[in-house]
């Protein structure tokens, strides 16, 4: 089969999908089907990454009218294991929601078309596409064609205002070098300007977890993991790989990690405030989202494998999150497992991994705000823990422990997924992180990831049955009040118009006026 | 001496308008036109005086009223304030550009005729009088181009015969039994201009008698997208109008294609009167470049070309919120400032585009100012506003890609064919909702093509642009939040057309495929 249509095949599926659940509408078999074509779609993608040398990238142009823009496809280990995550994430959401009992909306299509929008923006080949499908995912999640709809509207506007950053950089590339193509674009084009230009949509996005994504209010919500981290990670990455895979200025990169940092502490202990426990998940995970991103901006190699471990791990838990779960059941414990970033989880890898690597530069002090996020974590976690009265094999329970799995084994992951991605970032030296059966090997240390989950796994259950069905620490709950959020982004939409002098024209036209006369008169 | 006998006549002729009515005041308006082109026979050639058949029958065409209207003192009062400033006006334009040796009273006589249109428009006694002010300024504007720019005898006539125009907008509608023949045959051209463009490396220049026509990529594009507009937008019965636009963008000869525009203008605002001063200040200031270009001192002429090239677009995109001004003649106006900027050289580049920038934040700081202030009369949205300060940023851009030209093309679409008036807002299903999406500024909309394009082709002008491009996208954002569904109405006499989804199909086809605009751009270009 020709490259070219391999490239298109998980669009394919997914739009396929798309067309078959539209014309078929209340089908009971049209969850089987979305699922089914994102699966295969998340397995294309799998296979394409598999068979991807090792730093191997390649460009599969379909249209090239524009020189500085073609419409292409981007097939390297980093778009494609971000592909592969968020599909398999997507497909199991989907799974997840096809079997909730009781809810008859229909969201296949919507969902479909997101996840497509997501491909799209993960698998586009230069700047420019990049921002026109960023521009669709939002407009396939949100389903706002009417553009004053107010459903997510706050949230809808600041990201299409936030991705004209990514518009200005690729213009700015454009006007640099001729093209916005990856392929085209040389390390030495983005500044530290077009990096905070980058950046911006990556921070809305993250901020989106912590301020809007308050736990599923639907059995099963797409759009955290599939429209929001995923694309928030991605085109962090890959700005960071088209600058070389560091910033050029150190004291930069000082500074956004510890934002980073501090941004994760205070949000991990924000969490530990929240009474009801909906908004625990959120800033958790907005927190761990901040980690991945101090932790991109490091100029180690062993940093950008924990970062792009950091943010791959990330789109599973949140999807994992997005899922409704009983707050008694195993799946809703095992996924706090995840949230409080202990030794176990996803999180505390890269966290660790982060560690060695300022440890063998000496830098260790630099993870004091990360550590104090994991402690908050912790104790945030631990107080709204609940004993599990049963454990009931769904979706969601599978899927936090196929996430603890892959905590124990970390191979399962790295090799296959991470080090192409990082691989992609920046070249990798052989040698800097092994990972086998027991664990992780680095130049900076090593990690008995098997043994410590099931030191965990032990822990945990002797902690069950000594306790009984009771947590002794939790913090006093206030009842019969909902937490509110104190900061709401908002854009203002006046009720009442306020009044402006009749002059004010004059000033308008007087200053207009100025402008041109001045310009009339510039030599 | 006998060279100011056109100077004694003109006085002669104003002096009997302004103190009779009837016949003798259309004989005193016939002396003028008498005397202008006498002048410019003394001026140029006498070839040059065929450019007096259109307004000679314009003016028998349009006879004033045998009694003349009871003037209050305020009212006489400012028809002589009027009518003295032009005057004044036009013998400092005269003298600051002379033609030659010629005296200036010889050359002034144009100018002066122009005047008098001008005072008649801006205080007219009556309405004829408002369109005889018409007449007089479109006649004027040739006559005035024509003894700067010299042209043949066929040149010339085609320029006066633009004098004919506002009386055929009030008169000249297509016949209910032709129209559809009339508006196939439209379509049919805009079809073959759009293939041609496409597929054509160089269409070149034809030539009637000494009448030249340029149909360039650009050319090529506007006329299709004038003959679709005025076949689905102008008010029934004036398809025709489309023709004006068409002449004045094909015209290789200055003095045709600017007067065409005024004739656009002119017959723009017969039906729609609310823009038609600043519309009519665009045309004087797009219309003077060409004689500064060929009269002026070369130590300010760049300079000021430059200034009145942008302020005249900046007054056109002012005036163009609805109606045939916005449809007709804003494409228009754009597009022969396309084709202009490319002539102008670095250092006036640059002093077009800080007017232009200026020129947007005008034009969003004052939809901000009439929403936030809530004036009488229509509430302006801040949509359109926001899309013709792209549109004016990206004409400034001249990018090397050529992105700058096809973020014009695209938004001229939008404002022209898409975005004026509220068909199918209400229809359901997959109808309604490919109608928003084509309205919208998702992609892929000819909306979010246009001003993606104008953001890179602005950056590659200058960061300042660039910054300013985008900020005015982050505005187009939030202008819905802002708006309510304003919409422009061009054409209140349009009855609902099958044809209305052509519009909606463009934005969705030129947003998916801008690649083939550029190339109709570049390829001929």
């Amino acid at each position: 089969m020709p490259l070219a249509l391999q490239a298109l095949l998980p669009f394919i599926a997914l739009l396929a999908a798309a067309a078959m659940v539209r014309t078929r509408p209340r089908n009971p078999a049209n969850g089987w089907i979305a699922f089914g074509a994102t699966a295969v779609a998340a397995g294309v993608a799998m296979v394409e990454l598999f068979r991807l040398s090792p730093g191997e990238h390649v460009d599969v142009p379909y249209l090239t009218s524009f020189p500085y823009a073609d419409l292409a496809i981007r097939l390297d280990g980093l778009s494609l294991a971000f592909a592969s995550v968020t599909l398999v994430t997507a497909a199991l959401l989907m799974l997840a929601r096809q079997l909730v009992q009781g809810d008859r909306r229909e969201p296949w299509l919507g969902w479909l078309l997101t996840a497509a929008a997501a491909g799209a923006v993960i698998l586009a080949a230069n700047l420019l596409l990049v921002y026109v499908a960023l521009q669709l995912l939002t407009l396939a999640w949100s389903g706002a064609l009417d553009e004053t709809a107010p459903r997510r509207r706050e949230l809808r506007l600041s990201l299409q205002i936030a991705d004209i950053g990514l518009l200005l950089a690729a213009a700015s590339a454009i006007q640099s070098v001729g093209t916005s193509a990856f392929s085209g674009v040389p390390s030495d084009t983005f500044g530290v300007a077009t990096f905070f230009l980058v950046l911006l949509p990556v921070v809305i996005r993250v901020g989106a977890l912590a301020r809007v994504f308050s736990g599923p209010a639907a059995s099963v919500v797409f759009e955290p993991a599939i429209a929001w981290v995923a694309p928030a990670g991605y085109l962090l990455l890959r700005l960071l790989a088209l600058m070389g895979g560091q910033l050029p200025d150190q004291r930069i990169a000082v500074v956004v990690f510890a934002g980073g940092a501090l941004a994760a502490a205070g949000l991990a202990a924000l969490a530990i405030w929240q009474r009801t426990g909906a908004r625990l998940a959120p800033l958790l995970i907005a927190a761990e989202a901040a980690i991945a991103l101090a932790l991109s901006v490091g100029g180690d190699p062993l940093l950008t494998v924990a970062s792009s471990w950091a943010w791959l791990t990330l789109i599973p838990v949140t999807g994992l999150l997005s899922v409704r779960m009983p707050r008694e059941s195993a799946a809703y414990g095992l996924s706090l497992v995840q949230l409080a970033m202990i030794p176990g989880s996803l999180a505390f890898v890269g966290v660790l991994l982060g560690g060695l690597a300022l440890s063998a530069r000496g830098l260790l002090l630099g993870m004091i705000p990360i550590a104090l996020a994991v402690v908050f974590a912790l104790v945030a976690i631990v107080s709204n823990a609940r004993v599990a009265r049963s454990i009931q094999l769904d979706v969601a329970t599978a899927w936090a422990g196929a996430l603890l799995l892959v905590a124990a084994l970390p191979i399962i992951v790295i090799n296959p997924l991470v080090l192409p991605a990082a691989g992609t970032v920046r070249p990798v030296p052989g040698g800097t992180i092994a990972a086998n059966l027991l664990g992780i090997r680095t130049v900076a240390g090593s990690w008995p990831a098997l043994l410590v989950s099931l030191a965990l796994a032990a822990v945990l259950g002797l902690a069950l049955g000594w306790l009984g069905g009771r947590v002794p620490f939790r913090l006093p709950r206030r009842r019969g009040r909902r937490a509110r959020p104190r900061f709401q982004l908002r854009w203002p939409v006046p009720v009442q118009s306020p009044t402006l002098p009749g002059w004010s024209r004059l000033v308008l036209w007087g200053g207009f006026f100025v402008a041109v006369g001045i310009a009339a008169a510039r030599p | 001496m006998i060279v100011y006998l056109p100077a004694v006549l003109f006085a002669v002729g104003l002096l009997v308008v302004y103190g009779s009515a009837g016949r003798w005041r259309q004989a005193g308006t016939i002396a003028m036109m008498v005397a202008a082109a006498w002048s410019l026979a003394l001026l140029v050639d006498p070839g040059s005086a065929a450019w007096a058949i259109g307004p000679l029958a314009a003016i028998l065409l349009h006879p004033s009223p045998s009694q003349r209207v009871r003037s209050s003192f305020e009212g006489l009062t400012r028809r002589g304030v009027t009518i003295a400033a032009s005057m004044l006006a036009a013998l400092f334009l005269a003298s600051r550009l002379p033609i030659g040796e010629n005296p200036v009273l010889v050359s002034a006589i144009p100018w002066f005729l122009a005047a008098v249109g001008a005072a008649w428009f801006v205080s007219p006694s009556d309405q004829p009088e408002r369109l005889q002010g018409q007449v007089l300024m479109t006649a004027g504007l040739a006559g005035v181009i024509l003894a700067a720019v010299p042209a043949g005898p066929t040149t010339a006539g085609v320029a006066g015969a633009m004098a004919l125009m506002p009386i055929a907008g009030v008169r000249a509608r297509v016949p209910g039994q032709l129209r559809p023949m009339f508006d196939g045959l439209l379509l049919l051209l805009a079809a073959v201009a759009v293939i041609l463009a496409a597929t054509t490396p160089a269409i070149g220049r034809y030539d009637l008698l000494d009448l030249s026509l340029n149909l360039t990529g650009p050319v090529l594009l506007a006329t299709a997208l004038l003959l679709v507009a005025g076949v689905l937008v102008t008010p029934v019965g004036s398809e025709w109008v489309a023709l004006l636009g068409l002449l004045a963008l094909a015209a290789a000869a200055p003095s045709v294609r600017w007067s065409a525009l005024a004739a656009l203008v002119a017959v723009a605002t017969v039906l729609e009167r609310r823009a038609e001063r600043p519309a009519w200040l665009a045309v004087g200031m797009l219309g003077i470049t060409p004689v500064l270009a060929a009269l002026a001192a070369s130590s300010w002429s760049p300079r000021v070309q430059a200034v009145s090239l942008a302020l005249g677009l900046v007054l056109m995109l002012l005036a163009a919120g609805t109606g045939l001004l916005r449809v007709l003649a804003l494409p228009t106006t754009a597009f022969l400032l396309l084709l202009a900027v490319g002539s102008l050289s670095a250092g006036q580049l640059v002093r077009f585009q800080w007017i232009a920038a200026v020129g947007a934040l005008l034009l969003g700081s004052r939809a901000l100012l009439n929403t936030v202030m809530q004036t009488s009369g229509a509430r302006e949205g801040l949509r359109d506003p926001l899309i013709m300060g792209l549109l004016l940023l990206a004409i400034g851009a001249r990018d090397s890609l050529g992105l700058g030209d096809l973020a014009v093309v695209l938004l001229l679409i939008d404002l022209a064919l898409v975005r004026i008036d509220d068909g199918g807002a209400r229809a359901k299903g997959w109808r309604g909702r490919s109608l928003s999406l084509a309205r919208s500024s998702w992609p892929p909309s000819v909306t979010f093509a246009g001003a993606t394009m104008a953001v890179i082709a602005d950056v590659q002008a200058s960061l300042i642009l660039g910054l300013l491009a985008a900020l005015t996208w982050a505005g187009l954002q939030l202008a819905p939040l802002v708006d309510r569904h304003h919409a422009g109405a061009p054409a209140r006499e349009r009855p609902r057309s099958v044809l209305g989804w052509i519009g909606p199909a463009l934005s969705i086809a030129a947003g998916v495929a801008p690649a083939l605009i550029l190339r109709m751009l570049r390829l001929s270009g």
